[in-house]
């Protein structure tokens, strides 16, 4: 008798383990959009993995029930892109922070959306170190100054992920709201299909450090246009907004990054070697 | 699809999310020692749970639709009896939640009064204004229940070993 396993909830993409957040922070939110994603797409849990870099949003891949890897600080893009090219066949999600993302992993980040290899990174973007309690990160405002190590604010322009994504080449480029979680799945989904380096920057309250982040459900705004195909219209665009447009800002339609050449060794190989 | 099956996909919904909202705060608040509060959040999950399965009951027999969940059309971003997360902390008290619940309450009854205002179906329109109805009660409930409850001192939440106290 054939019987077909009934098809996955979201809450089978979760696992045991109860997120130790604080609450009231986004990423929650992201949590639910990411499962609820996983269940849209139906893809089996063994055949997606789930990589992170550190910091409190980098956790996220334990509280889900696939493949996870809880990598080294900035390196979640590194260790995703070496899962991807070794294992094509399966679905590769990364997952960090913006001090993880794009200061100590920024390099990686710049040339993960160059090399376009087929995966999907999400930001969990609160403008601070959470986790080493309340530092100033590559995406916090100049003036900021609550942190004791920043009294007088950083005086640096703070990165905008979405337009170094696209000057670096990412394939397909979202901004999202932890405040929002549906519309969140949906860029996830959207992102997962697309061809190519998928980014996703989703807006995520930290309500401990940055209490005031609490009114950015008031700030966001959907984008007001469908999205851009062309890269410099993308730019244009960008350049002109406040940084809570919510939305997919940026759809491109490069190859995807395939390897040279052949494989020189199977799994097999490697583990005979690693035997001998 | 008809209006009613459409109608009743997103009463569970409705139902569901806060029932999974509650168990998120009920567990955040456990793992923040927030213990009073952690029991509040799993009474009122307890009590969503309850009326999930009134709504699975009158939807017997419909198919209801397999909507993706940013296919759902509710007012806000989230189905309107969800705890707003943002609107938590982890010093809250049982005054902030119970009130945190009513404000839950009101918008789901808001939610089917409009439905039961603008439904053009006999039948959704009957259906929401049932259901409102009986949003109606459990905000009467949850006002009486609010009202037993002293409101906390405005320091509600300083921290004598603030998480914020670092560098």
């Amino acid at each position: 008798m054939n019987v077909q396993a009934p098809p996955l909830t979201h809450n089978d993409y979760k696992s045991d383990v109860k997120p130790i957040w604080c609450p009231g922070c986004g990423d929650y939110a992201v949590l639910s959009a990411v499962t609820r994603a996983l269940a849209d797409l139906g893809r089996p849990r063994e055949q997606i993995a789930f990589i992170s870099g550190i910091g409190c949003s980098s956790r996220i891949p334990a509280y889900t029930n696939v493949y996870g890897f809880h990598g080294v600080h900035g390196r979640a893009l590194a260790i995703a892109a070496g899962v991807k090219l070794a294992r094509p066949d399966l679905t590769v999600l990364a997952a960090g922070g913006d001090g993880d993302g794009l200061s100590i992993g920024g390099n990686h980040f710049m040339h993960a959306c160059r090399r376009n290899v087929d995966m999907t990174y999400i930001v969990m973007d609160n403008e601070v170190y959470g986790m080493t309690k309340g530092q100033a990160s590559p995406t916090t405002a100049p003036d900021w100054c609550k942190s004791k190590l920043t009294p007088e604010g950083t005086g640096i322009a703070p990165v905008d992920p979405c337009r170094l994504a696209l000057a670096a080449g990412a394939n397909f480029i979202a901004r999202g709201f932890a405040g929002n979680p549906n519309e969140v799945a949906r860029f996830i989904v959207e992102g997962i299909n697309h061809p190519g380096f998928s980014f996703i920057q989703v807006l995520s309250p930290c309500v401990t450090y940055r209490p005031e982040q609490r009114e950015w459900k008031s700030i966001v705004h959907p984008a007001d246009a469908s999205p851009a195909q062309i890269m410099a219209e993308a730019m244009h665009r960008l350049a002109a907004d406040d940084g809570f447009t919510t939305g997919v800002l940026f759809q491109g339609n490069r190859a995807p990054f395939q390897p040279i050449g052949k494989n020189v060794a199977t799994f097999a190989d490697l583990e005979r070697k690693f035997e001998s | 699809m008809t209006e009613v099956a459409n109608f009743l996909a997103h009463a569970v919904a409705l139902e569901a999310e806060a029932v999974e909202r509650y168990d998120e705060l009920a567990d955040a608040m456990e793992v923040h020692n927030n213990m009073e509060v952690a029991d509040l959040f799993r009474q009122l999950a307890k009590f969503s749970r309850l009326h999930l399965a009134e709504v699975k009951e009158t939807a017997k027999g419909v198919e209801l639709p397999h909507l993706k969940p940013w296919e759902y059309q509710w007012h806000s971003a989230e189905g309107p009896e969800s705890a707003p997360m943002e609107r938590t902390h982890y010093r809250m008290t049982p005054y902030h939640c119970v009130h945190l619940a009513l404000a839950n309450e009101r918008r789901g009854h808001q939610y089917y009064a409009d439905l039961a205002y603008k439904a053009k179906d006999a039948e959704v329109k009957k259906l929401a204004q049932q259901f409102a109805d009986e949003e109606a009660q459990h905000v009467v409930m949850l006002e009486k229940w609010a009202a037993t409850i002293k409101e906390p001192e405005a320091d509600w939440d300083v921290d004598f070993d603030p998480p914020t106290d670092a560098d």
